[in-house]
């Protein structure tokens, strides 16, 4: 126990910074909120814990004036607070970083910072004003940089810094860590702690990765089903009793452990059961790195002799002017499931992009089974044996105002159709099975992918894509935004898939998910592969080394 | 977006329209679309008043103008069958997400084609109409295609051509007809030659179908009819419906899913030229006009057409009715000069009327986004790009 933690533990209990009672939202049938009481304390990480679709985001829009509250309360120190308004949560010290960026690419820093003052622009002022904040709390950051040419850190960066710059007492962090490497979380901790410690301010932390709040928040309230469920001091409690409170029964399974945010810990792979882990510098020479294919032996490959499932050759892809993927390269053979690890925005989306036929590399090839694939034809991927879930489902997975029955046949039309009429007593036929096979929730197939869940949304893709009867499946990023169940349901899909012979690779900015799935990890850093190493071998240090391009 | 998954109408506009596509629309854009209706109609009132006259008498002018007796439900007809046959083209398009608003030239282009053929070839019998309604939607699906082809090399926006392409094709009719061995009409005499076609023969002409004492029932509105089914059943029942819809819904997916993109989206407007184009046939052949090819001769058919498609919310089907009532506004138009309101106000009315049905289903849906505090990142995905337009 560290010495302030002790001293704010022999300090009399003051008054919350924010308090709130009884706060209850219902959207229709759906009760988002329900009857929650929160305190928030100045001078203390709180963390917010909660599955997607607990309830914490719209907690935190009541507080900040957007949703307007059913019933309850919020006090402000020991006055009641009636937020209606973004700018009367502000007026009140009320401050919010949200999880998607809300910054435009095409301005710069310092005006990016300003957007939404009023009265004349002082660009000298308002500069000299981002250097103070950014010094003040150890966010470097040029004013005057375009935030297009940003990395996502320091695009997080300036939101804080536009945050902190109104100076609020109350500061709301949601997901923050989503798009930051290891290090850049740390660093964004430790920001955290100095707002807090030194300036007494309160911080409210939303998150659902348990290793996360465990390691950042001084307090930490569990929401379900839009009800807090648990409260406690952090110190006081494991992250096993957490996850436990979060999805509401015990965890064991380790799929659901890395749903979760925690490393596999079960001892079931050697990555356990290794030794003190060496420093990545020392092992760099074990890590085959991209640009020299000639060291591509041993453990990193999959068994010489097999003929690779998909095989990608040298993919360069270039995007208005910029380099997005540079000479790519990766063999995935049948039955394995290749996680390619690396912080969004090094080239992911735009290999899922690719892979979707939505793409055409500049150079390099393709290969499913042996076979280059004509990647101009439209459809060739998907016939030549590559199902894919794509990143963003809504831009390319699924049309979401046609009706599930329609998605899941869409890429097959043939199956359905004879003489060019659609047969519905086929397609239904089909789209009833998928969907009991599947798992997919809907009052019926008519119903439009718009109105289900984002893990039914995603079941439909899965499931058109498995019932092609793929040699290779992408999997971008497959568990965003899903809950707990979905996303071990995801788990055990891919894995399946990959135990019945289907190369599977595995594209995700989740650490834990890489590594509780994958049996060789690949990092992928500024478009390019910066290592390929067998998760037997993969540790959080080696692997952070790698997404920082340390070995490229 | 690299790729043009556009299809050059515009994102924007296109995610506005998309309003318009069916889909689940609820009672709050029923109730919405009434009271606009309402709205609309006690403007119009005060408009009418406003200018000096009744509008009891106005309404009575135009029902008297077009369903009072069957000879005036004649004219109605006439007028509503190649409205409905732009209609259905335009339904064509906008489902597959491009936004076609050339078919006044598009019109005109087909009339054009149509008297080449029914004055300059010698084909005789019922043959020559059958031809000419070919050549008439070959015609015009070609020029709409142009406008595809301009997309495809140059990237040039698809509204725009298909608007721009209607001032050259009305250059190229009144072309035509000015020139004397293109189409203009032969000199008889000393008497002065006007800027049209000869009038075509009489078997150039649609007639009527079946004898009803008093009633025409012409060949035109059968084909229109007939048109607006086959496409609504297109649409729902076919593969290349289907992919007209993803195409129109999500282009990124429907690429994604193996659809030619720009070969489909290409093919769907020449259909819908196509459409306008048979349209400008039935205009020419049919009696409500002169049967000779004259530079007035689309009488803003195209874009009345194009209004009724927007009322109709792109169902073949709804265009019907639809077509009908403009069908009335434009035959009863005509008389309500006679009550001393000027019949430009028709026009007025019928904007009116179009904004009715037109602005509830995207008010709604505008609505609702602003009212749920809770977007789903599909909103959220939906809304950005909005905005950042909106800002560049």
């Amino acid at each position: 126990m560290t010495i302030d933690e002790r001293a704010r533990e022999l300090t009399p209990p003051t008054t919350p910074a924010l308090r709130l009672r009884g706060i209850s939202k219902r959207y229709g049938p759906v009760v988002a909120s329900d009857g929650v009481d929160l305190d928030v304390h100045h001078g203390e990480i709180h963390g917010l814990l909660g599955e997607n679709g607990a309830g914490k985001s719209t907690l935190m829009k009541i507080l900040l004036g957007l949703v307007k509250r059913d019933s309850g309360t919020i006090l402000r120190g020991e006055e009641p607070a009636d937020i209606t308004s973004p700018q009367e949560a502000v007026a009140l010290g009320i401050g919010m970083v949200h999880q998607h960026f809300s910054l435009i690419d095409a301005l710069t820093v310092w005006e990016n910072v300003i957007l939404g003052d009023t009265g004349k622009i002082d660009r000298t002022a308002a500069c000299r004003q981002v250097e103070e904040v950014s010094r003040r709390y150890g966010l470097p950051i040029d004013p005057l940089a375009r935030v297009d040419r940003l990395s996502a850190g320091e695009r997080q960066r300036v939101e804080l810094i536009k945050c902190l710059r109104r100076d609020p007492s109350v500061l709301i962090l949601d997901e923050p860590t989503s798009v930051l490497t290891q290090a850049e979380s740390a660093e964004l901790f430790t920001v955290l702690r100095q707002v807090v410690r030194t300036e007494d301010r309160a911080v409210i932390l939303i998150s659902h990765k348990l290793a996360e709040i465990t390691a950042a928040t001084d307090r930490v309230t569990v929401l379900r089903k839009g009800r807090v469920v648990f409260h406690s001091e952090t110190s006081a409690t494991t992250p096993q009793e957490l996850a436990r409170q979060m999805v509401g029964r015990d965890v064991s399974l380790r799929a659901e452990g890395a749903a979760l945010g925690l490393l596999p810990v079960d001892g079931g792979r050697p990555a356990d059961t290794g030794t003190a882990p060496d420093t990545a510098l020392d092992t760099a020479p074990d890590i085959e790195t991209g640009t020299a294919p000639d060291t591509e032996t041993g453990t990193a490959s999959p068994a010489p002799g097999v003929v690779p499932a998909l095989r990608l050759r040298d993919l360069t892809v270039t995007v208005d002017g910029v380099t997005a993927l540079s000479d790519l390269s990766l063999d995935i053979a049948p039955g394995e499931i290749l996680g390619l690890y690396g912080v969004e925005g090094n080239g992911q989306s735009v290999l899922g992009d690719l892979l979707s036929g939505l793409v055409l590399p500049t150079s390099g090839t393709v290969e499913v089974g042996g076979r280059p694939v004509e990647l101009d034809r439209p459809g060739a991927l998907h016939r030549a044996g590559l199902g894919i879930i794509p990143e963003d489902r809504h831009s390319s997975g699924v049309v979401l105002d046609m009706s599930i029955a329609e998605n899941l046949v869409m890429k097959s039309l043939g199956d359905v159709s004879g003489r060019g009429f659609i047969s519905r007593r086929k397609m239904y036929g089909i789209a009833r099975r998928l969907a009991a096979e599947f798992n997919i929730v809907a009052p019926s197939m008519d119903t439009p992918v718009r109105s289900l869940s984002g893990g039914n949304q995603q079941r439909v893709v899965l499931a058109r894509e498995l019932s092609a009867g793929p040699s290779v499946l992408v999997a971008a990023q497959p568990t965003h935004g899903l809950d707990v169940g979905a996303i071990e349901d995801m788990y055990q899909r891919l894995q399946d898939a990959a135990s019945g012979g289907v190369a599977v690779l595995l594209i995700s900015t989740e650490l834990e998910e890489v590594m509780a799935l994958a049996s060789r990890i690949a990092v992928i850093c500024s478009g390019r592969i910066t290592g390929v190493l067998p998760t037997g071998e993969a540790t959080a240090e080696r692997l952070g080394m790698l997404v920082g391009g340390v070995a490229a | 977006m690299n790729e043009r998954e556009d299809l050059g109408s515009g994102d924007v506009l296109r995610r506005l329209l998309s309003n318009l596509n069916p889909g689940p629309s609820g009672w709050r854009t029923g109730a919405a679309t009434i009271l606009a209706l309402l709205v609309a109609l006690t403007l119009s009132s005060l408009l009418i008043a406003v200018t000096g006259g009744s509008p009891v008498a106005s309404v009575e002018a135009l029902f008297q103008g077009s369903m009072s007796d069957l000879t005036a439900w004649s004219s109605t007809l006439l007028y509503a069958a190649p409205l409905l046959l732009v209609a259905v083209g335009a339904c064509v398009s906008a489902r597959s997400g491009l936004f076609n608003i050339g078919q006044e030239g598009q019109v005109l282009i087909g009339a054009l084609a149509a008297a080449w053929v029914g004055l300059r070839l010698a084909i005789t019998g019922p043959l020559l109409i059958v031809v000419m309604l070919l050549a008439a939607g070959l015609a015009a699906g070609g020029w709409a295609g142009l406008s595809s082809l301009m997309y495809r090399l140059r990237g040039v926006n698809v509204v725009v051509s298909t608007l721009l392409m209607t001032f050259v094709a009305q250059q190229i009719v009144a072309y035509a007809v000015n020139t004397p061995w293109l189409l203009q009409e032969s000199r008889i005499g000393n008497a002065i030659v006007s800027p049209q076609s000869n009038p075509l023969p009489s078997s150039a002409l649609l007639g009527s179908i079946g004898e009803y004492p008093g009633l025409q029932i012409n060949a035109g509105l059968i084909i229109a009819l007939i048109a607006a089914v086959l496409i609504a059943v297109a649409i729902s029942r076919t593969t290349w419906g289907f992919k007209i819809t993803m195409l129109g819904r999500n282009p990124l997916a429907a690429k994604h899913a193996g659809v030619r993109v720009t070969a489909l989206g290409g093919a769907a407007l020449a259909v819908s030229g196509a459409f306008a184009g048979l349209a400008g046939a039935v205009l020419l052949a049919s009696p409500v006009g002169v049967n000779r090819l004259q530079p007035g001769l689309s009488m803003n058919i195209g874009w009345d057409g194009l209004l009724v498609a927007l009322v109709a919310r792109n169902r073949p089907l709804a265009a019907m009715p639809v077509a009908l009532l403009f069908g009335v506004l434009r035959s009863g138009g005509g008389f309500l000069a006679a009550t001393g309101v000027p019949s430009f106000l028709v026009d007025v009315v019928k904007a009116l009327l179009v904004l009715a049905f037109v602005a509830p289903p995207v008010v709604v849906a505008l609505a609702r986004r602003r009212r749920s505090g809770d977007r789903t990142a599909g909103a959220r995905r939906e809304a950005a790009p909005v905005a950042e337009e909106a800002i560049a």
